[in-house]
């Protein structure tokens, strides 16, 4: 698995668990008859901070465990494996692309539970749960980018 | 409509040239050695760039490492 592949593969993971994490803290407010603006704020305060400093330091902690573990097993250093040439920008726009399909898509739908007469705050609930989809996706068709080859 | 594709002897001339392996070539054009696997396998068509620098780590013209042919019939006409 290449230095991309790895990077994609560990914001994939940690953004399966974040949709988990939000879908069952959403799940729960909504029981517990806490779904208002402050615990939602809350959570999407939560969610933003996982998303981007989890992602960042469980991305650095996967590589330098993956390098200690390499040079342990094959004596090896540094490989040249981790320069962004053009065809991992374009896999790269590709699901950019992608993931911009899809978060226009949840942004279209939370409007239409505003046209239904929902609450302001199930529409920004469910943008927030565009952005974590769109992510998924996106990171999907990277990896499947990946190992088709292009 | 004739499918027209990027066809390249990369495989052939690294073999050609002392058994150059996939790193050493990715080395060369700096790239990484997947994007040369992705050429070798025709899923990867390199940029005009990238295409001048594999024939030069080769030192041949580009035309030796690289054609444009269809792919379903031997129509060789450019497409229109």
């Amino acid at each position: 698995m290449s230095f991309h592949e790895r990077n994609i593969t560990v914001s994939l993971v940690n953004f399966i668990l974040i949709l988990g994490f939000y879908l069952t803290s959403l799940l729960l407010l909504a029981r517990g008859g806490n779904f208002n603006a402050e615990s939602v704020y809350r959570l999407w305060g939560i969610v933003a901070v996982l998303a981007t400093v989890g992602t960042v330091l469980t991305i650095i902690f996967v590589h330098i465990t993956a390098n200690v573990a390499r040079t342990i097993t094959t004596g090896e250093g540094h490989i040249n494996g981790d320069i962004q040439d053009e065809r991992d920008k374009l896999i790269d726009l590709k699901g950019t692309n992608v993931a911009y399909r899809v978060s226009s898509i949840g942004v279209a739908l939370s409007m239409l539970t505003l046209v239904f007469g929902r609450p302001p705050l199930v529409m920004f609930t469910s943008l927030i749960l565009s952005g974590i989809l769109a992510q998924i996706v996106a990171d999907i068709s990277r990896l499947y980018l990946y190992r088709r080859g292009f | 409509m004739s499918k027209w594709q990027i066809n390249n002897n990369i495989r052939k001339l690294r073999f050609s040239h002392q058994e150059m392996t996939q790193e050493q070539l990715a080395e060369k054009v700096g790239v990484t050695r997947q994007t040369i696997i992705a050429m070798e396998k025709g899923k990867y068509s390199p940029s005009l760039e990238l295409a001048f620098r594999i024939a030069l780590a080769f030192g041949v013209p580009l035309e030796d490492v690289f054609s444009y042919e269809v792919a379903d019939d031997a129509n060789t006409h450019l497409p229109e």
